[in-house]
Formats: C-alpha cells, structure tokens, sequence
C-alpha cells in the first residue's frame, strides 16, 4: 500500500476498510483516522461488533436464515403458519417480506440462485434442504420469492419441477408495475405480465 | 480498427451480467455490429431504472452506448425480444443459456461475426417456438463450422480416403473423420454410428429450422449430443458451466 508516511497499525486500518463494497481509498482513509481521533470506547464497541457479528451470528438448521439462536426466532414462533414456506434467495429479502406485514408463514433461504453460466448450480443452494423439509410433511404450498431476473426464474422453475411429484403447490409472486414506474419505460415483459393479471378496480 | 463514434448503436443479445457496487451492473453483450462488448448499466439495479427490464440477460435489445474512459456506458435500451416463452420454460431455458455461454466462450471483444448473430437469433427463436435439445446441436456445429472449427466429415482426415458406411472415429485432435487404417495416429476420439455422421454432414447445409424438423431418434441425438460436445470440449478446454445444468434438468423430467 503507498500510504507513504502512515504508521503501520494506520495502514493497515485503511486497507481493512478499503475491502468494505462501497469503500475507496479515500473513504478509507477517512474512516481510520476518524477511528483514531473517537473515544477508546467507541473504537473496542466497533471491534467487538465485528467480532460478535462472526462469532454469534449462525444459520438456522430449518430455514437457513442468518440467526443468533437456532432455530431462529421466526421459525420458533408458534402463532406462524406452518403449512406455508416462502422461498427467498438471501436473508435480506426476509426482512423486506416481513416489513410488508402481509406474510404469516415461515421462509426458507437459498442463499443465492441459479446461475448456470457462471457455474452456480443447484448444490450450491440449499435446494435439498428444501426438499427435506417438504417431504418431512405439514408443508402445503411452497411460495417462490425469487427475484424476477433470468436467474430468480431459473430456480423457481426448477424448484417447481423438484417439488412436483410430491404434490406440493408451488407458486411465485405475482408480477407487475413497480409504485412509481413510467409505463413508457416499462419492459415488454413486465407489461405483459402486468396486463394478464390486471385487476377489477 | 477504425474509431467508433462517441455514442453508437447496437442491436444484440445480452449474454451475462456481473454487478458492479450498489446499484450498477456490467453488461455482456453480443451484436451483430459490435460483436461483443461490455459496457456499464448505471443504476440498473435500482427499483426505477429506465433500463432494468430492457438488459435482462437473454433479451434481445437495441442499445445506445456512449464510450467512456474505461467502460462505455449505456445511455438508452429497448427491447426487440424477452424471450418470454422460452424464459417460462426451463428446458428451452437451459439450452439458451448453454448457447449463450457458448458464444461468449468462443468469441473475442469487438470482432464483428454478423452470420453468428443471425445464428444465434435464429437458435433463441426457434427454442421460443417450443423446439428443443435439436436447436442447440445444430447451433453447436454452425458455430464451429463459423468459427473455423469444422470437423472434416467427408472422408479421412488424415488420408484423404473414402469412408465406407459404417461406424467411424470422430478425433476432435485430428480434426475429424479418421478410417481404420489411420486411427492411430489420430490422438483419441468417439466411434460414432452412422446416423451421426449423417445427422452432422444434414447440419452443413440445413437451416437451423430444417435441421429441428428431421426429429431425430431419440438414441441417434444422444450420440450426437456426445459427439459435439467432445468437440466443443476439445476447442474450449474445458467444458461449459452451463451443460450441468441442461443435464440436471433433463434428468429431472425423466424421473417423473
């Protein structure tokens, strides 16, 4: 690193913060000397949130979302209907389906989709595990919340192909026009879609 | 090579996307003026993006792309075709993936191949109308053949020779067809009966949906689907990522 001039434990704060998405250099540089500059305490509270964050954070064994207590607290929660699992490709979209209020089952996470080109295939997602839980009963319909790209429709599809000898229901959110959206820009695909399942008003 | 515009025009296929920071993709593309690039999509990631829909990997889109520094940059995108038929099918899915990869394996950034463009439009047409594994062979041999990967099929390609009518070697190291006499020296390769050889030399001259209309028996288009896929092995190194996958999910049909 040419941090010509910054003393060693400095430079090597820089380029730990350079590794974060979003971090350039400078920003780097900015936040470890802002680092120096805070209170002690404040400085040991970011350490140790960084440490815990790896120590205590594990997935859940049914559902394999990110956890600190196995089974997670959503799983664990007795009033969630059992009978429905909705599929998400990674622990950020349970938090944004449970924002909406309007889901009362349980989830299940990919932690990634199909990505054939690239070489991601069906064993790097925890697809089987999936499998499992269905044929270990109560489950009745399997919602594929994937996202709606190229890839997100690969595994849902191949999903439904893999659950469909046990007689389960698999469906997929609806798509449509995004709040806010100019029809004038809208894709040909989404539109289409978007005009089938129009609704009564 | 002669300089582009500042902004230019491109009518092509996306064939893959990488992300880039928060909000912003790099698009592979493959046109039949440009050949292939990659240019950047800024804030293609967002919810509101003009773009987003327009640069799905797998549609056919004509683009305005402005040259940057680095990367050039999409300024505009409209979809031609989003291959919605053959997006809602997992089979037809696979096999376009696998031509996808295919192309972007074999080819080089901004080496214009107009003829593999048409090709491969042609291919992502017909596996929209409903047509299957058959679209991919006869892709799979007219980008060789393209690409001037060719397999000599018309007699020895070692000596020359006639072929009588019976099994025969195909040696992707030798380039081909080898008789009895020669396969020693042709480095390894696949016996292949008959009818592949027949259904390799109908691909030369058959259009994409003539070749899909023979309807093969199902063993004969086992045979060939080994046999190119050596060659394509041979020419890449490697085999395509995307094969497993087209595997995977034939298996899974035949299962139920």
């Amino acid at each position: 690193m040419p941090e010509a001039g910054a003393p060693e434990p400095i430079a090597r704060l820089i380029q730990e913060f350079s590794k974060l998405p979003g971090i350039g250099p400078k920003s780097a540089q900015r936040l470890a000397y802002h680092v120096l500059r805070a209170p002690e305490d404040d400085a040991r509270a970011l350490a140790r949130a960084l440490t815990d964050v790896k120590e205590h954070v594990v997935l859940c064994d049914t559902c394999f979302n990110i956890t600190v207590r196995n089974p997670c607290t959503l799983c664990d929660d007795e009033q969630r209907d059992r009978s429905l699992v909705c599929v998400v490709e990674q622990p950020l979209d349970v938090l944004v389906v449970e924002r909406t209020g309007g889901f009362r089952g349980l989830y299940h996470v990919f932690h990634g989709s199909l990505n054939p080109i690239d070489g991601v295939g069906p064993e790097q997602l925890r697809i089987q595990e999936l499998l499992r839980r269905v044929e270990g009963g109560g489950v009745v319909e399997v919602i594929m919340a994937t996202n709606p790209s190229l890839e997100g429709e690969a595994t849902s599809m191949y999903v439904q192909r893999l659950l469909q000898p046990l007689g389960i229901r698999v469906t997929r959110l609806a798509r449509g026009l995004p709040s806010g959206a100019d029809i004038e820009y809208m894709d040909d695909l989404t539109l289409s879609r978007a005009l089938e399942g129009r609704q009564e008003l | 090579m002669a300089a582009r515009p500042r902004v230019y025009r491109a009518e092509g296929v996306i064939l893959r996307r990488r992300n880039l920071g928060e909000a912003d993709s790099i698009l592979t593309v493959f046109s039949g003026n440009e050949g292939k690039f990659e240019a950047i999509a800024r804030g293609v990631r967002k919810a509101r993006s003009r773009m987003r829909g327009h640069l799905e990997p797998l549609t056919r889109s004509r683009v305005l792309v402005a040259q940057g520094r680095n990367l050039d940059v999409f300024t505009q995108a409209e979809t031609v075709d989003a291959y919605r038929r053959l997006r809602e099918n997992l089979d037809a899915s696979a096999e376009a993936l696998y031509c996808l990869e295919l192309v972007d394996r074999f080819t080089v950034e901004r080496e214009p191949l107009p003829d593999l463009y048409a090709l491969l439009v042609t291919a992502l047409d017909l596996l929209e109308e409903g047509n299957g594994a058959a679209v991919t062979r006869h892709f799979e041999l007219r980008l060789l053949a393209l690409l001037g990967y060719e397999p000599h099929i018309d007699g020895c390609v070692l000596c020359g020779e006639r072929l009588p009518e019976e099994e025969t070697l195909l040696s992707p190291a030798a380039g081909g067809l080898v008789c009895r006499r020669c396969r020693a020296e042709a480095g390894g390769g696949r016996i292949v009966a008959v009818p592949v050889v027949k259904l390799m030399r109908f691909a030369r001259r058959a259009t994409a949906a003539e070749f899909v209309a023979l309807a093969a028996p199902p063993e004969v288009a086992q045979e060939l689907r080994a046999a190119v896929a050596d060659l394509v092995r041979y020419h890449l190194d490697r085999d395509p990522n995307a094969r497993r996958f087209v595997e995977g999910v034939s298996a899974l049909e035949r299962k139920d």
